[in-house]
């Protein structure tokens, strides 16, 4: 049977997902990528790999998020995919008729409207990461709740308190100022929940003409209070998929399905998780801009060079890498 | 042997550098233009500048400090009003003052007033007056000027026909510039035509396959004309031009889509944005994105959002 490999590699978490021709997920995982990009594939490839039946063969693999050019030269990628691309395709995949993404993740915030299954708009958070799933994350460990019962403490609320959402350190002394008042933790949870969905809407949606069906995936939408939060704001129904902490790595698969039609697959095997990948950087000398260049290695031998402003390291690298990144654009 | 007079290559180096130096050689200097923008300038102008200031300002000052050791002179003119009526940026007004109050040792900062609100004749004789500390000859700087206005004519002559300013002021060949897809890039000059502040963007869109229009392509008449389509009329010449560019592109459909690159303190660049999105969100014709810059912009989210748009872009061609 074929098989496509999607991997999306973003700031928390590393997602690795199959799918089959039909575009079904065969197998998933999710794991967190603890600032080791690296390892994070490798060990996601061999968890992989044991979980896999055994007549699957990989005919595509795609690559997105924010370690994508990383993880697309480490497995040979067929296609490189921005992840706001990887996120709507996968969208529309799932609901066919969807016409607004909303995706929370580790560290950003998109939003995504779509008609009649093609992107009209998007936008992404800029500078601030103020109300994603870091900022919940640490919120949960300072509170001492376990982040998957986040949600559930949410929807115990019956009073939902104003807490200040505009930035995340403002909305933590809020949130501390309303704990030393006596107010009840599920309440302040739940005004933190409202108060990341009036953020996003204020600073993303902004002007933005949200219809129906609304999809809602990234790591945050497992958490029931932002769902309800997010419902109460916008008065409609909110729609998260089965897979929706994995969207883009099932748009990264989906992508490669498209992308590789009959042509033979860059897919270097399982194998890669047993090879030691080592990467170096150093500071350019060729001219005052000093860029800061990341080398990917293996046994010494470089695979692929980033980072460098005029480009001639780019053209270092290997040709297919080139090759990749022209038609992941074109 | 002749003085030498550095001109920074920022700001309104890509609007007037055939005009300011044509005229300097003419009245006998010799000119030194600044290096490209490097990461140096650029640390070296924000470690001197106050902090609110615009990413293109402090590069700016990174340039004097560039120039400052190998000229005599740094030309630095005081661009109040381009046309009649109407203004430049505070910044440009009082951009002398700026450097010179800089906490460092500059040579003699030159700075001819350009103001053309005081009228044709009070235009020249501010003209004769930074001419006089070179000739005596009031004949000689007239002619240096009326040298630099035909320079100026046959620079905007290459950019019409499609150069880019670097292309044009180094007399390179025009770069190739047809993909199946087509940018306006909207946005001040020396936020477009820097390949640093904007992370190559250009050069980027080209190798995707893109090609690019920016307002140099539009003649001056249909960007005035554009631009009056505002209820009412803007007083800051050069964001005149960024709208009479946006809203061409918007009426006529001539690019895909339009990338609006602004900077991120720039006080009249805020209040474009809301001009450019609310007359884009009205027609609905193309779809425009803005790229806020600053000293602190990755290049991984920037790059993400071009491709994305671009990708969005060319899905809706199929």
């Amino acid at each position: 049977m074929r098989g496509y490999l999607g991997i999306d590699v973003g700031s928390v978490s590393t997602n690795l997902v199959v799918i089959d021709e039909k575009g079904d997920v065969i197998n998933l995982i999710y794991r967190r990528t603890q600032g080791q990009p690296i390892n994070a594939v490798r060990q996601g490839m061999d968890e992989l790999r044991q979980n896999l039946p055994n007549d699957i063969e990989i005919a595509g693999v795609g690559t997105t998020g924010s370690a994508r050019y990383l993880s697309g030269v480490m497995v040979g990628a067929d296609i490189i995919k921005n992840e706001i691309t990887a996120h709507a395709v996968a969208a529309s995949h799932i609901v066919p008729q969807v016409r607004t993404v909303i995706e929370i993740g580790g560290q950003d915030s998109k939003i995504i409207l779509l008609r009649e299954g093609i992107v009209v708009d998007f936008a992404m958070n800029t500078v601030c990461a103020a109300g994603t799933g870091s900022f919940l994350d640490h919120q949960a460990a300072r509170l001492g709740i376990p982040i998957e019962e986040f949600g559930h403490y949410a929807l115990r609320s019956k009073v939902a308190c104003q807490i200040a959402g505009r930035c995340s350190v403002f909305a933590e002394s809020d949130m501390i100022h309303k704990q030393q008042m006596g107010y009840r933790m599920e309440d302040i949870i739940y005004g933190l929940c409202q108060a990341l969905v009036r953020n996003y809407l204020n600073n993303l949606a902004k002007g933005k003409e949200l219809a129906p069906p609304i999809v809602f995936q990234g790591g945050v939408a497992a958490n029931a209070g932002m769902k309800k939060a997010f419902e109460e704001a916008l008065k409609m129904k909110i729609i998260i998929p089965e897979h929706h902490h994995v969207m883009g790595a099932i748009g990264a698969a989906l992508l490669a399905r498209t992308a590789i039609k009959n042509r033979k697959t860059n897919f270097k095997g399982f194998e890669v998780s047993s090879i030691d990948y080592q990467t170096r950087s150093f500071y350019c000398k060729g001219c005052e801009n000093n860029c800061e260049v990341v080398k990917i290695q293996v046994e010494g031998k470089t695979l692929a060079c980033w980072g460098g402003r005029c480009g001639k390291w780019e053209v270092q690298g290997p040709e297919e890498l080139d090759a990749v990144v022209y038609s992941s654009t074109n | 042997m002749n003085a030498t007079v550095g001109i920074p290559q920022a700001l309104l180096f890509y609007k007037y550098y055939p005009l300011w130096e044509t005229f300097l050689k003419e009245l006998g200097v010799d000119i030194v233009v600044s290096n490209p923008t490097t990461k140096k300038i650029v640390n070296s102008g924000t470690s001197l500048a106050e902090n609110e200031l615009c990413l293109p300002v402090k590069i700016f000052f990174g340039h004097l400090v560039d120039l400052k050791d190998r000229v005599d002179a740094i030309f630095v003119p005081r661009v109040v009003s381009v046309e009649r009526g109407t203004y430049t940026c505070p910044k440009f007004l009082g951009l002398p003052d700026l450097a010179r109050s800089l906490d460092t040792q500059l040579p003699k900062i030159l700075d001819p007033v350009f103001n053309s609100r005081l009228g044709r004749k009070r235009f020249y004789e501010s003209i004769f007056d930074f001419g006089k500390q070179f000739t005596k000859s009031k004949f000689r700087i007239w002619r240096a000027w009326m040298a630099g206005v035909s320079a100026q004519k046959a620079y905007q002559k290459k950019l019409l026909a499609g150069a880019t300013p670097i292309e044009a002021i180094a007399d390179e060949q025009v770069s190739t510039n047809n993909g199946d897809l087509k940018i306006g890039l909207a946005g001040h000059p020396y936020n477009v035509h820097d390949p640093y502040i904007n992370l190559n963007l250009i050069k980027k869109l080209k190798k995707w396959g893109v090609s690019v229009a920016t307002e140099e392509m539009i003649p001056p008449k249909i960007l005035e004309h554009e631009a009056n389509r505002l209820p009412k009329r803007l007083f800051w010449s050069y964001e005149r031009e960024v709208v009479g560019a946006a809203f061409h592109w918007m009426r006529n459909k001539s690019v895909d889509g339009i990338i609006y690159i602004l900077s991120f303190a720039c006080g009249q660049d805020s209040l474009i944005q809301v001009l450019l999105e609310s007359e884009a969100k009205k027609r609905k014709s193309v779809p425009l994105m803005s790229l806020v810059i600053d000293e602190h912009s990755g290049e991984a989210g920037m790059i993400t959002r071009v491709e994305a748009f671009i990708d969005m872009l060319r899905w809706r061609a199929v």
